[in-house]
């Protein structure tokens, strides 16, 4: 049984790797969780999980057989790592390696993590200009949409929710990330229900915390348990109503998705 | 609000208002902005919106089209992009004039973070306000007028979206994804 989530924003600072780790690790204590690093071009997974020296990345599974840059010894289980309870898929930083990876070989990748996963969770890049930066979107289930109480960042946020639904992909749910006054912001989120059509999972307030996780290369939950925007992610995560499927179909859809042929 | 042409000190097409805001702070600008968007597909494509400058801090904010003025003036020139925006800079004797109404007011910071999403764009016009414009109330309270009344106007976001639907799906016509689509 899985479930695919794209953790998605149409901007860039909204915090979604801290969201897809925070949200992945809370899973985690109900579900068999894999998180990858789908924003390849990028990737900043690695950053967030300690995982800066990870030999084998998404980028090697990517990279076409016999392509000067890739490496061909390189299976899926190798990119995996068992981390702060979840399996996480890192991608590489090489901008040669984003260069010379296929997108359409990414479908294959995520059919193979979803056999061995309750909830997959997508970090997907912060744009929508390529169709490698649609694909998550593409094959996932459903989206979760992390914004700030800005007007640009919701305008985008909206932005995903359609290139989402246009795919097939729902929205599971809002995170208001980096609030800096959670009352004022309230108002914001009721407002913004109107439009999103899935509930607001949790407004994070703006923390050191998350910061100082991040420069300790590790998820905010096992960072700082107790700090106000982990306790926000938990009761995200409770809110997520995680709905199971049969992972067969979701295998097969992942590998029937028409996928472009370059990046 | 009666503002003197002043002195067109730069005209840009741009992606979105960040850039404006942070030439205004930067050459500590005092005089205005005009925001013309670009986007025809939007109601109001053929009005402006204004924001004045007093040394690189914005002071008011109004729209042309909707003759709103403050917070949500800020809301109603906020459009998915792009602008071309004009910098004017206007002589030390008309510095009264970029003050105006209290009600076109807004306060140091709320341009850039809110209609920009830049918050260390907002850090630094706040630490540049001078103290009598009310820093302390952006870094207590902080006002989301100007996002409520983005929200609150249902034909702005809806063009947003309808837009933006449109746009993915001529999109994935051109990636080859269009057999994805609903």
């Amino acid at each position: 049984m899985v479930e695919a989530f794209a953790v998605a924003s149409g901007k860039g600072g909204t915090g979604k790797t801290t969201t897809t780790v925070a949200l992945g690790m809370a899973l985690a204590d109900e579900y068999d969780v894999t998180i990858v690093d789908a924003d390849t071009g990028m990737a900043n997974l690695l950053f967030h999980t300690g995982l800066t020296d990870a030999d084998a990345t998404l980028h090697d599974l990517l990279v076409a057989d016999g392509n000067e840059d890739g490496r061909d010894d390189v299976t899926v289980e190798d990119a995996v790592y068992d981390r702060f309870g979840m399996r996480i898929v890192p991608c590489g930083t090489s901008l040669d390696a984003f260069e010379a990876a296929d997108p359409d070989r990414l479908r294959e990748v995520v059919a193979e993590l979803a056999a061995d996963a309750d909830v997959l969770l997508l970090d997907s890049p912060a744009a929508l200009g390529s169709k490698s930066a649609v694909l998550p979107i593409v094959l996932a289930d459903r989206a979760v949409v992390v914004v700030q109480p800005t007007i640009p960042a919701l305008s985008d946020g909206l932005k995903v929710q359609e290139y989402a639904h246009s795919y097939g992909t729902d929205t599971a749910g809002v995170v208001f990330n980096k609030v800096h006054d959670p009352d004022a912001a309230e108002s914001v989120a009721e407002k913004a229900e109107r439009y999103f059509d899935g509930p607001t999972l949790a407004t994070v307030p703006d923390a050191d915390a998350a910061r100082s996780a991040r420069r300790a290369g590790e998820p905010l939950l096992a960072h700082a348990p107790e700090s106000a925007a982990a306790r926000a992610y938990r009761t995200a995560a409770a809110d997520l109503d995680v709905r199971a499927g049969e992972s067969d179909d979701v295998a097969d859809r992942f590998r029937s998705a028409v996928v472009p042929e370059s990046p | 609000m009666n503002l003197p042409r002043g002195t067109l000190v730069r005209s840009r097409v741009v992606g979105d208002p960040a850039a404006a805001l942070s030439t205004a702070l930067d050459r500590e600008l005092t005089g205005y902005a005009v925001f013309e968007p670009q986007d025809a597909l939007l109601l109001d494509a053929d009005s402006e919106g204004v924001v004045t400058f007093d040394d690189g801090v914005p002071v008011c904010a109004y729209h042309t089209g909707t003759g709103r003025g403050g917070a949500n003036a800020l809301a109603d020139l906020a459009v998915p992009g792009p602008y071309s925006v004009e910098l004017r800079e206007l002589p030390a004797d008309d510095r009264e004039a970029v003050r105006g109404e209290s009600d076109l007011r807004v306060a140091p910071g709320t341009a850039a973070d809110r209609l920009a999403g830049d918050p260390d764009l907002a850090e630094r016009t706040r630490a540049a306000a001078p103290s009598e414009r009310g820093r302390r109330d952006e870094t207590g309270g902080e006002s989301m007028d100007a996002v409520e009344a983005f929200l609150d106007d249902d034909e702005k976001i809806d063009a947003i979206r309808n837009r933006a639907r449109e746009e993915a799906r001529t999109r994935a016509e051109q990636w080859g994804l269009d057999s994805e689509l609903e």
